[in-house]
């Protein structure tokens, strides 16, 4: 694989959970050697995580940890033993990138910080992923990705008006913490291709939530006006820019639902086409965004009427057809079975996995002309590189290797 | 000290779609010169505004997303010159993002293959909705639209008893033009690793739909090894079992995110002191709390149900930040609900220099904006300019190429 545009470059993967592994996926994906560092006694909770194959949790089949965890290889080290620590060290001698998520001071307790580490390699790129990050009073906080996305006015700023916030259906923030670390750290080998010189990455998963909402920030230290007032969340209207309409309607079926956005007049006239010019929609109660954005209620009831008897795959169809930006809300299921898109596209694609059979996964995003990624192998089982990268990468004989085993460092 | 991506020029042409991206090149170094037409990007007119008065310089989303750029007025519809100008401008670029509809940067012969022809070291990414091929390349969508086609809307939304038959819900923030931009940037700087080596640039198609369906955690591998839709909960992660709520309400009206619950004995033992040293949870100690097995929710023990509905009540008793300090105090992931500005407040991102000042037509003096999303010690984030306005800097790029092509 050696046309994959990260290959060559050795990833020392000590994350675990998702948004460290949802970093080095992408990285992996690319071609980089991710060489994920596991202890038995610690196992990554995502190796029992649901969905699981079979009966019971073996540590290797779990659907979700093989779905973050493809191509990448995974090493036991025991790094409470000195022989462990010691082996990671020069692991990291010989590596290019380390990356953590764990709490603040974590690695600093194994004696592994910044300068310790850059003592071993002068180039390495250090990436932590903490909640908070390595500096300021509540360093030692701790986030999931919920808490970060509730700190950072992701959650609030997604519901129904008069409700609970609906907030985000799963951890949206570690995946972007993990989009975010890989940026960076994709910037910092730029940089050392330049320059030699490597650094450490403080990454904040709270930060890498408060930044996706720099305008509501902005409205209240330019215009003083705070996102917690009436009438928002604006449920799935707009906000900002304000038009109408703008929502999700129902559709034919079981929890089947359209959204419809209409930005322009000339979409408006086209939406009102597509639903057979009814008579409603020429009342001057419709006739302009401001009037539309004013009768909303109204508007979206006559919409749902006629939605709501129709098949949302058919509906897409014929609006997007017109002109009219609309998308079935579509399921996992859905996405999988039914997408003409990512069908035409190739986007599904197959690896075998020793445990549970041939996978399905997604593909590889974006799409790199003259180095594409590419799926190489589903996600190690637990240990099942240990001896090879270590022979690989450092030269151990196998005698070598045994005696570590024997050692204990192997777990 | 300057950003990783100094020396670099980048040429963006983009509207909402694909600005973001731009905005994380030029907020580490990057040269990026945006390509406008006369009229100004579609962006420049989405809210809010300052004062609430539109105006092409006015809008704080277009401050927001544009920061460190640089603005040119190329009239590329409506005149040849202009387009032989961005051509130019691509010659002697090493970044070309664009988010135009598939097949119009043929028509303005801005493709890659004509581009690279002239500078084969381009890295030319184009941003779309759908990507370049298949039956949906043309389909136009919004923020709601593209989120709903992606799958991470069906995961958001509400429990039944919360509000009944409530569609998949949209978080707002531009997400899923964010979700998109971070994509693009992560294929732009593979690609640019990649010509760190080689010298070669190429071609990236990258979809948004693609980057937005990757983003769904548990979702799809809930489909592809089980066949199961997971089912909307209120304020907590979509789910093959109901758990139990996360939300809860604080004494001063706020909520606050309550969950892992007596997961380790040694957080368990904590919050229990912190709520008994409040009244509540006197009944904690007898002894079937004990088993952790007991207070986990969704295995449906009497005791996780009890824990609950007293946590809640001991919630209610308190204001949401003191909820939140506590709980970490104990060990535990809470977190107050904040509204997105409510973090201006928080003396911790101060700390971290977080907040940065910014400015722009309209407001006297300046306003704090989110910076770095990553604290880079050797070659940081930084703020050197705040987002142009339209055609600030026409005459200061034509000049840079005209100086440039008699060299």
């Amino acid at each position: 694989m050696s046309s994959l545009p990260l290959s060559g470059i050795r990833v020392i993967d000590l994350t675990w959970i998702i948004a460290g592994p949802t970093a080095t996926r992408y990285l992996a994906d690319f071609g980089a050697d991710v060489i994920k560092i596991e202890h038995e006694q610690a196992v990554d909770p995502i190796r029992l995580g649901r969905p699981i194959v079979g009966d019971a949790p073996t540590l290797n089949n779990s659907g979700f940890f093989n779905y973050i965890n493809r191509n990448k290889r995974s090493v036991l080290l025991n790094v409470r033993h000195p022989f462990g620590m010691d082996l990671l060290k020069r692991l990291i001698e010989v590596s290019d990138v380390v990356i953590e998520n764990f709490s603040a001071g974590t690695l600093a307790s194994w004696e592994l910080d910044y300068p310790r580490m850059r003592d071993i390699n002068e180039r390495i790129i250090y990436c932590s992923i903490s909640g908070f990050g390595h500096t300021g009073r509540d360093r030692e906080n701790t986030t999931w990705g919920p808490t970060a996305q509730a700190l950072g006015g992701l959650t609030l700023t997604s519901g129904l008006p008069g409700k609970p916030p609906a907030g985000w259906g799963y951890s949206y923030m570690d995946h972007t913490a993990g989009y975010s670390a890989a940026i960076a750290i994709l910037m910092a080998l730029h940089h050392r291709n330049r320059t030699g010189e490597g650094q450490h990455i403080d990454m904040s998963q709270v930060e890498a939530a408060t930044v996706l909402n720099g305008p509501a920030v902005l409205d209240r230290t330019v215009n003083g006006r705070t996102w917690r007032r009436e009438g928002l969340p604006p449920g799935n209207r707009a906000w900002e820019p304000a038009v109408a309409p703008h929502n999700t309607y129902p559709c034919l079926g079981e929890d089947r639902w359209i959204a419809i956005a209409v930005t322009s007049e000339p979409e408006w006239e086209a939406l009102v086409r597509a639903m057979g010019e009814p008579d409603w929609s020429r009342n001057q109660r419709f006739g302009s965004n401001a009037a539309r954005l004013a009768n909303q209620d109204a508007l979206d009831e006559h919409i749902a009427a006629w939605t709501t008897e129709r098949d949302d795959y058919d509906l897409m169809a014929l609006l997007q057809a017109a002109g009219v930006r609309a998308a079935v809300c579509q399921k996992p299921g859905d996405r999988v079975e039914r997408d003409p898109q990512f069908a035409a596209r190739n986007w599904w694609q197959t690896l075998p996995h020793p445990e549970m059979g041939d996978t399905l996964h997604d593909g590889v995003a974006p799409r790199l002309s003259a180095t594409p990624g590419a799926l190489q192998r589903a996600a190690p089982c637990i240990g099942e590189h240990t001896r090879e990268v270590l022979a690989e990468a450092l030269n151990l004989t196998e005698a070598e290797i045994d005696g570590f085993a024997e050692a204990g460092v192997f777990m | 000290m300057s950003g990783p991506l100094a020396g670099l020029r980048v040429i963006e042409i983009c509207d909402e779609l694909g600005q973001y991206a731009g905005k994380l090149l030029a907020d580490m170094g990057a040269d990026v010169v945006k390509l406008e037409p006369p009229e100004g990007s579609e962006a420049r007119r989405v809210g809010p505004f300052v004062d609430d008065e539109p105006g092409p310089n006015r809008s704080l989303n277009f401050w927001y997303h544009n920061t460190n750029k640089r603005s040119a007025v190329l009239d590329l519809d409506a005149s040849e010159s202009d387009r032989a100008t961005a051509r130019a401008l691509l010659a002697r670029a090493d970044i070309f993002l664009e988010a135009m509809t598939p097949g119009r940067p043929i028509a303005l012969a801005l493709d890659y293959d004509t581009l690279a022809a002239a500078n084969p070291g381009l890295i030319h990414c184009a941003i779309t909705p759908f990507g370049q091929d298949g039956p949906w390349a043309h389909y136009r969508v919004t923020d709601l639209v593209a989120l709903a086609a992606g799958g991470p809307m069906n995961m958001n939304g509400y429990d039944p008893e919360d509000a009944p038959g409530a569609p998949p819900i949209h978080g707002k923030g531009d997400q899923a033009w964010n979700t998109g931009a971070h994509f693009a940037v992560m294929g732009i700087l593979t690609a640019l690793v990649a010509r760190d080596a080689t010298g070669q640039g190429q071609y990236i198609d990258s979809s948004m739909h693609e980057a937005l369906s990757s983003a769904t955690e548990v979702g799809l591998p809930h489909w592809l090894y089980t066949k199961t839709n997971i089912t909307r909960q209120t304020g907590r992660h979509a789910a093959v079992i109901r758990s139990e709520p996360w939300i809860h309400r604080a004494r001063d009206g706020k909520d606050v995110l309550v969950f892992n619950i007596g997961r380790s004995n040694e957080s368990w033992g904590k919050l229990k002191r912190w709520m008994q040293s409040h009244g509540f949870g006197m009944n904690f100690d007898e002894s079937r709390f004990d088993d952790p097995m007991n207070r986990m929710a969704a295995r449906g023990a009497p005791e996780a149900k009890e824990i609950f509905a007293e946590v809640s009540r001991f919630v209610a008793a308190l204001d949401a930040e003191d909820v939140y300090r506590g709980a970490q105090a104990c060990g535990l992931p809470w977190g107050t609900v904040r509204s997105p500005d409510e973090a201006v407040d928080d003396p911790h991102l101060h700390d971290r220099g977080h907040f940065v000042a910014t400015t722009g037509e309209g407001l006297e003096g300046d306003a704090l904006m989110p910076g770095a999303p990553y604290v880079l010690s050797a070659t940081p984030w930084e703020l050197r300019r705040p987002a142009p306005k339209l055609g600030e800097h026409t005459n200061e790029v034509l000049a840079e190429l005209a100086d440039a092509t008699r060299e």
